[in-house]
């Protein structure tokens, strides 16, 4: 073993790491996917009122937004085969840890796209509500028309987040055995011992990621937000 | 493999003991990160020569790298490099005595900075032009106006936001578990593997965190439904 902290070696890593970035946006994308209709089916019974259903959906956001996703995680991946054997004597755990991932990932991003489906349109000014019954709109063309498209602007930054905040969260797959970036930087440092730089490497990785998708989402948003006027800041 | 209900009470008696180590990485991190979030935030509201960009760098990179990056960067960088110094000045500091939970606060910390100031930011930019402009006309200097119009609104207005992120806070001090720091996902895994019942620890874990959550949440709930009171929105 040479030097104490090796900056070369983060040249040497980021190569080796990246290989296994497909594996990270893997379970991202389907992890967004599945959350996102997930999302619009917990937001429509919160949103009307649907009895039952209502209280199921709180309780579901709620326990998802009260735990940590790496007790999720677990959770998944020891309670899920427990039930599924309980129930249907089905036996999955000879699964690949990634399913477990996608499906824990999945079920997290679901309840936060639900809750912000939720605050958007609800965040939308009464006032809006009002003028379009004035105008003598029916519910739901006032719900389609004017409510939804005002919802999707202000929904759209917080979706990014979540959607940045689940790419940062895959980092923590690697717990549950899953071969992403985290865990091949795992069996790097069990190999080369040089734990500094490999996390160094996976940050680079990972910001530059953020940096990417940040880029991508600023430019949707500046779309959603043509029809702004520029001027409505406290401090320019 | 079946459920045993009984043990979940007593990894819950067990686990709830590491509440403490918990609720210290969620506070410390949070009050310290909110005087770096406004300091942060009102550099970057006001563009402040040179200051800006090191700001904007600290926001953008904390914000866009997972905190378990954080965390292990700083658990074995800090070490190495208080070594070199020490060698370099004699001062015969020895890193190997110092508790393995400074590190997790200077990560969560500067972690919490950028995530509140990002957030103290929005905050004051959504509050309306008119504010600022009735506070100058009233003749209000620019730090009255600050003080005492715009930073109470947009204070008041970020209180959802304060909530998730102290809950983010919360669920994200479990990350402290994988550099072997008994908090209460810690706990859980060592009473899962020491009785090979790692389903129900974890479920005893997620019970304590659930609780906490709702506790906090209902807290700010109180808190938000006082401070805006004014406020109408949405198609309800």
């Amino acid at each position: 073993m040479g030097k104490a902290f090796d900056i070369m070696l983060i040249f040497e890593f980021i190569p080796t790491l990246i290989h296994y970035l497909g594996v990270t946006l893997q379970i991202l994308a389907a992890s967004i996917i599945l959350g996102l209709i997930l999302g619009i089916a917990a937001a429509i019974p919160r949103l009307f009122r649907i009895p039952l259903l209502n209280q199921l959906v709180i309780l579901y956001v709620s326990f998802i937004r009260g735990t940590p996703i790496l007790i999720q995680l677990f959770l998944v991946f020891y309670g899920l085969p427990a039930i599924l054997m309980l129930l249907f004597s089905i036996d999955i755990t000879r699964m690949e840890a990634i399913y477990f991932v996608i499906i824990t990932y999945a079920l997290s991003n679901g309840a936060g796209f639900a809750e912000i489906f939720r605050a958007a349109i609800r965040a939308v000014d009464h006032g809006q509500t009002e003028a379009g019954y004035s105008v003598g709109m029916t519910g739901r063309q006032n719900f389609f028309r004017i409510v939804l498209p005002q919802a999707v602007r202000i929904a759209f930054p917080n979706m990014a987040n979540s959607v940045i905040g689940s790419l940062k969260d895959t980092s923590l797959a690697f717990t549950i055995g899953v071969m992403d970036m985290m865990g091949r930087g795992d069996t790097l440092i069990s190999a080369t011992a040089h734990a500094l730089e490999v996390y160094i490497s996976l940050a680079i990785i990972y910001y530059t990621i953020v940096l990417l998708f940040e880029k991508l989402f600023r430019m949707l948003e500046k779309y959603h937000n043509r029809y702004q006027k520029a001027d409505v800041t406290a401090v320019a | 493999m079946t459920i045993d209900i009984p043990f979940i009470w007593v990894a819950f008696k067990e686990i709830i003991k590491a509440l403490p180590t918990t609720l210290i990485l969620t506070i410390v991190p949070l009050i310290a990160g909110f005087l770096i979030g406004i300091a942060v935030a009102l550099v970057r509201v006001y563009k402040v020569k040179y200051l800006y960009q090191i700001a904007n760098g600290y926001v953008s990179f904390f914000r866009g790298t997972p905190i378990i990056m954080h965390i292990m960067v700083i658990y074995f960088g800090f070490p190495l490099l208080l070594d070199q110094i020490s060698l370099k000045f004699g001062l015969g500091i020895q890193t190997n005595k110092i508790p393995i939970i400074l590190f997790i606060l200077i990560a969560l910390t500067l972690a919490a900075g950028s995530y509140l100031s990002e957030i103290i930011r929005s905050g004051i930019i959504s509050v309306a032009n008119g504010q600022m402009e009735a506070a100058y006309s009233v003749g209000m200097t620019k730090f009255q106006a600050m003080i005492r119009i715009i930073l109470p609104q947009a204070l008041a207005q970020s209180i959802p936001n304060f909530t998730n992120i102290f809950v983010g806070f919360l669920h994200t001090s479990s990350i402290a578990f994988l550099v072997s720091q008994k908090e209460i996902t810690g706990a859980a895994n060592i009473i899962a593997g020491v009785n090979l019942k790692f389903l129900e620890a974890f479920i005893a874990a997620g019970i304590i965190y659930w609780g906490l959550t709702i506790l906090v949440e209902g807290l700010s709930f109180l808190l938000e439904k006082k401070v805006t009171a004014y406020n109408r929105g949405g198609v309800s």
